[in-house]
C-alpha cells in the first residue's frame, strides 16, 4: 500500500518541465519592491519594481532568451534574493534536501522501530500481572464507557 | 483611566508571579490550601486583565489620542468595527487581548477541575500563571499600551487599511484562541511530568482543549486565507508567507496529536511521543509569535513588528529547557512496553500519518528559517518564497491524503489479507474509476490528477465506514435507515466526526489543486465599451465611478459579465484610497459558484479617458476551500458534542459552593 503511494509520489515528480512561459518566469522572480510576493503575484499600482520587470521578461523571451538565461540576468542585477526559491546547488542545495532526507530518516526510524516491537513479543513474552492490571484497567475502562453511552 | 490600566496590568503580573510560586509550592510540597490560593491568584489576573482590557477598548471607541496606541492604530473617522478590531491589530493591544484569552482558558480549567485532577492542578496553575507571567511582563516592561504621548495627537494615525476588512474581525481572534488555548494541553503535560503522574489522565482531561484549540486553529488560517484571497487582491489565498507558516506549523503538529492519541488511548503506546507533540505544539506557538514580532524574516505580516524578538526566543528557550528537562527526567517511567502485531495495521498507518504531518511542519519551518541560515553561513540573503514550499508539500501533501483514506480502514493490530480486501475492494475500486473518468476528461497527469483520484478513494472509504456502520445497526436493531444513521453518529461521535472532518480535508485538498493546476489569468487595458476574455467568460468595461467620503476615496470599473451571450452578473472592482495612512487597497470583486470563482482586479486607471487594466482569474473550485472548513467545523462540533451520559452527569459541578474562601 505504502509502495504504491511512493511510487506515485516518484512519478509525480519525475514529471516533465513544460516549456517557459511569461507566468513561470515571474513566479521564480521576487518582487523587489518589499511585498515579498512573486512577480507575477504582485499587483501593486503601477509596481515601480514588478512592472518593469514583468515588461523585461516578456522583452527577453521575445528575443527567444530561455529561462536561465533570464533568471541569470536578474540575479547579477539583483543578488540572489530575486530568485523565489534557492537555487540547486552549493549551500542552497541542503534547503531542498534536508526536509526529504529528514522524512526518509523518520520513515526508516518507524519501520525500525516497528520491526523492533512486531518481533518483540516472540522474543520477551510480558510478564502476566501487568497484562492482567492492564485487562483489568481496560474492562473498567470500557465498562465505565459502555454505561456513558446507554 | 489609563493610569488605572497601568495599575490594573502591574497588579495583574504581581497576582501571576505569586500563582506561579503558590502553585509550585503547593504541588511540591503537596498543600493544597496553597494550590486554591494559587487559583485564587488566577482569578484575580483575570479579572485585572479583563480591566485593562476594557480601560483600552474605552479609550480607542471615545478616540482618546493622548494614548499612544489609541492614536497609533485608530482614528475619528475609523468605523468602530474596526475600533474593536484595532485592539488586536497593533502589537500592544494584541500582547493584552492575548493576555485577556489566557487567564480566561486558566479560569475555565479550573473551574472544570475544582474536583478532579488536584494532584495535577497545582501545577498546572503554575505553567498557565507562567505563561501569564512572560506576557504580563512584556506589557509592563516592555511595551505599554497605556502609555501617554508627551503631547496629545490631533488625529490618530488609523488602522492598517489592510486590516481593515471584516475577515481581520474574525481572524485574529480565532487564530489567538488556537494559539492561546495550545497552553492547556501544554500545562496539563508539564504537570504530569511534573508531579509525576503520567497515566492516561492528563491526555484525557484535555482531549476537548487540545480539539478546541485544533479546531480554531484550523478555522484561523482558513479566515486568514480568506482575507488574503479578498484584500491581497493577487488572485490568491495562500503565499507561503512566514506568519502564515507561523501559523500552520502548530496546526500540523498539533493533527499529528490528535491522530497518535487514539493509539495510546487504544493500546497504551507513544506516551513519550504524544508528551512531545504537545510541548512542539505549545512551542511552536510561542515561535510563531516570535517570527510575527521579530522583523528577523520579512514578511507581508509585519503589521506589528517590533523589538520584541529577543524576549520570545528567550522564553522559547526556558520553555524547551524546562519541557526538555521534565521529559528527560521522566522519560524510564514514561517508557512503556510496546507490541505491535503487524506493519498492516491502524497503529502503523499513524505512525506513518504522524511522520508526515510531522515532516510537512518540519519542511514548513526548514524553508522559514532557510533564508536566515543563509545570512548566517554565507553572508547572503535569498528567498524561500512560494515554488519551494509547493515542490516540497505537494508531494507530502499527497503521501498524508493517501494515508488518511488507509487509516480509518484498515484494522487495528493485525489487518489479515480478508480485512484488507474488505476494507479496500470498494474505495481503491472507485479511486481507479475516478482516475479512468479523469483520464478520459483529459485532465493532465499530475498533482491535480492524483489529488482528485486519491480523494476519491479517501472519501469511498469513509462513505463505505458510514453505510456498513448503518446497515449493521439496521440489521441487528431493526431501525430504519435514518435513524440508524443518526444513532452511529451519535455513539461515536469521536469517530464518525473525525471521518467529516476527513470529508472537508478532502474537499480543501481538491480545491487546492483545482485552483492551482487550473486558474486561467488574463490581463487587458480597456476603454469604456471594450470586452476581454477571461475563460469560459466575456467581460464588458461599461463605465469607470469613483466616490470619496471622511475616511477613505475609492474609484470602480463597471464590468458586466457575460456567459454564452447572455448577460450573467455585473462586478466592480475598486481601488480604494484611505485618506489618514495614504495608502490605496485594492477590493476585489467576485462572482464566486461552486465550479469557479470569476475574481477581478482593477490594475491601474486613467479618469479623463477613462483607460482602464483590468486582471481577471478564473479560479476553479475555490468555494471548495470555504465549503471544506464548514465541513470541519461541523465535524468538529460532533466530536466535541457532550454525549448523553455526560450532559446528565457533568463531570464538574458549577457552583458547587464546596471551595472554602481565602
Amino acid at each position: 500500500m505504502r509502495g504504491a503511494g511512493l511510487a506515485l509520489v516518484a512519478l509525480l515528480l519525475a514529471l516533465p518541465a513544460r516549456a517557459a512561459t511569461q507566468q513561470e518566469v515571474e513566479e521564480s522572480l521576487t518582487c523587489q519592491c518589499g511585498c515579498g510576493l512573486t512577480v507575477h503575484a504582485c499587483n501593486h499600482l503601477q509596481c515601480p519594481s514588478g512592472e518593469p520587470m514583468k515588461q523585461e521578461i516578456a522583452e527577453r523571451l521575445a528575443r527567444g532568451e530561455d529561462v536561465d538565461t533570464i533568471l541569470a540576468a536578474f540575479r547579477t542585477r539583483y543578488g540572489e534574493k530575486v530568485l523565489s526559491a534557492p537555487t540547486f546547488r552549493g549551500f542552497n542545495w541542503l534547503a531542498w534536501v534536508t526536509p526529504f532526507a529528514a522524512i526518509l530518516a523518520g520513515a526508516l526510524g518507524v519501520s525500525l522501530v516497528i520491526r523492533r516491537w512486531v518481533r518483540a513479543p516472540a522474543t520477551a513474552p510480558p510478564a502476566p500481572p501487568p497484562v492482567a492490571e492492564e485487562l483489568r484497567r481496560r474492562l473498567a475502562r470500557e465498562l465505565e464507557d459502555m454505561d456513558r453511552e446507554t | 483611566m489609563a493610569e488605572l490600566g497601568r495599575l490594573a496590568v502591574c497588579l495583574a503580573l504581581l497576582f501571576a508571579a505569586y500563582g506561579v510560586l503558590a502553585g509550585l509550592l503547593g504541588g511540591i510540597r503537596r498543600r493544597a490550601h496553597l494550590a486554591r490560593s494559587a487559583e485564587h491568584a488566577a482569578y484575580a489576573v483575570l479579572a485585572l486583565v479583563v480591566i485593562a482590557t476594557v480601560i483600552l477598548l474605552r479609550a480607542l471607541l471615545r478616540h482618546d489620542f493622548t494614548l499612544e496606541y489609541v492614536a497609533a492604530y485608530s482614528s475619528s473617522t475609523l468605523p468602530t468595527q474596526y475600533t474593536v478590531a484595532a485592539l488586536w491589530g497593533g502589537q500592544k493591544g494584541s500582547l493584552l487581548f492575548w493576555s485577556l484569552l489566557l487567564t480566561l482558558f486558566t479560569t475555565v480549567v479550573q473551574v472544570q477541575n475544582r474536583e478532579r485532577n488536584r494532584a495535577l492542578m497545582p501545577y498546572v496553575t503554575a505553567t498557565l500563571m507562567c505563561v501569564a507571567v512572560f506576557f504580563l511582563s512584556l506589557l509592563v516592561f516592555v511595551t505599554d499600551p497605556f502609555e501617554r504621548l508627551p503631547v496629545a495627537a490631533r488625529e490618530g494615525a488609523d488602522l492598517n487599511p489592510l486590516l481593515q476588512n471584516y475577515w481581520m474581525m474574525i481572524h485574529p481572534p480565532s487564530l489567538y484562541t488556537g494559539y492561546v488555548s495550545a497552553s492547556v494541553p501544554f500545562a496539563f503535560a508539564i504537570a504530569a511530568l511534573a508531579s509525576g503522574q503520567l497515566g492516561d489522565q492528563w491526555m484525557r482531561s484535555v482531549r476537548r482543549w487540545a480539539l478546541f484549540s485544533w479546531a480554531f486553529l484550523s478555522l484561523g488560517n482558513l479566515l486568514g486565507a480568506r482575507w488574503a484571497y479578498e484584500v491581497l487582491g493577487w488572485g490568491g489565498y495562500w503565499a507561503w508567507d512566514p506568519v502564515e507558516n507561523a501559523a500552520f506549523m502548530p496546526w500540523l503538529v498539533s493533527t499529528a496529536y490528535l491522530h497518535s492519541v487514539m493509539i495510546q488511548e487504544k493500546r497504551d503506546m507513544l506516551r513519550i511521543w504524544n508528551m512531545v507533540l504537545v510541548l512542539l505544539t505549545f512551542a511552536l506557538t510561542i515561535f510563531g509569535t516570535f517570527l510575527t514580532r521579530s522583523g528577523v524574516i520579512s514578511s507581508v505580516h509585519s503589521f506589528t513588528q517590533s523589538g520584541l524578538g529577543p524576549f520570545f526566543i528567550g522564553f522559547l528557550l526556558f520553555v524547551l529547557l524546562v519541557a526538555g528537562g521534565l521529559l528527560a527526567y521522566r522519560l524510564p517511567e514514561l517508557r512503556t512496553p510496546a507490541v505491535m502485531e503487524s506493519f498492516l495495521s491502524r497503529e502503523a498507518a499513524f505512525l506513518f500519518n504522524n511522520l508526515v504531518l510531522v515532516g510537512i511542519a518540519f519542511a514548513v519551518f526548514w524553508g522559514t528559517v532557510f533564508p536566515v541560515l543563509s545570512e548566517w553561513v554565507r553572508g547572503v540573503k535569498i528567498t524561500v518564497g512560494p515554488p519551494f514550499f509547493n515542490r516540497v508539500n505537494a508531494p507530502l501533501g499527497l503521501v498524508l491524503l493517501f494515508l488518511a483514506g488507509v487509516g480509518p480502514a484498515i484494522a487495528w493490530r493485525r489487518a489479515s489479507p480478508r480485512n484488507l480486501r474488505r476494507a479496500f475492494t470498494g474505495p481503491v475500486g472507485a479511486g481507479l474509476a475516478a482516475a479512468a473518468a479523469l483520464a478520459v476528461a483529459r485532465v493532465p497527469l499530475g498533482y491535480a490528477f492524483a489529488t482528485f483520484a486519491l480523494g476519491v478513494f479517501v472519501l469511498g472509504t469513509i462513505v463505505q465506514e458510514f453505510w456498513r456502520g448503518m446497515r449493521a445497526r439496521q440489521a441487528m436493531l431493526h431501525e430504519s435507515a435514518p435513524r440508524a444513521l443518526g444513532r452511529l453518529v451519535g455513539k461515536n461521535r469521536r469517530r464518525y466526526g473525525g471521518y467529516l472532518i476527513h470529508v472537508g480535508v478532502v474537499s480543501i485538498f481538491v480545491a487546492i489543486a483545482a485552483s492551482n493546476a487550473f486558474r486561467i489569468e488574463a490581463q487587458e487595458t480597456l476603454k469604456p465599451g471594450d470586452e476581454m476574455a477571461a475563460g469560459k467568460f466575456r467581460l464588458r468595461y461599461e463605465r469607470i465611478t469613483s466616490d470619496e467620503n471622511a475616511h477613505l476615496s475609492r474609484v470602480a470599473a463597471e464590468v458586466s459579465v457575460w456567459r454564452g451571450g447572455k448577460r450573467i452578473a455585473t462586478l466592480a472592482p475598486e481601488k480604494r484610497f484611505y485618506k489618514k495612512p495614504q495608502q490605496p487597497t485594492t477590493e476585489v470583486a467576485m462572482r464566486s459558484t461552486l465550479t469557479e470563482d470569476l475574481y477581478l482586479v482593477l490594475g491601474s486607471y486613467d479618469p479623463p479617458t477613462g483607460l482602464v487594466t483590468l486582471q481577471a482569474y478564473v479560479n476553479p473550485l475555490v468555494s471548495w476551500l470555504w465549503l471544506g472548513g464548514v465541513i470541519m467545523a461541523g465535524g468538529t462540533l460532533v466530536t466535541m458534542w457532550p454525549s448523553a451520559a455526560e450532559r446528565r452527569a457533568p463531570a464538574f459541578e458549577l457552583g458547587a459552593g464546596r471551595v472554602p474562601a481565602g
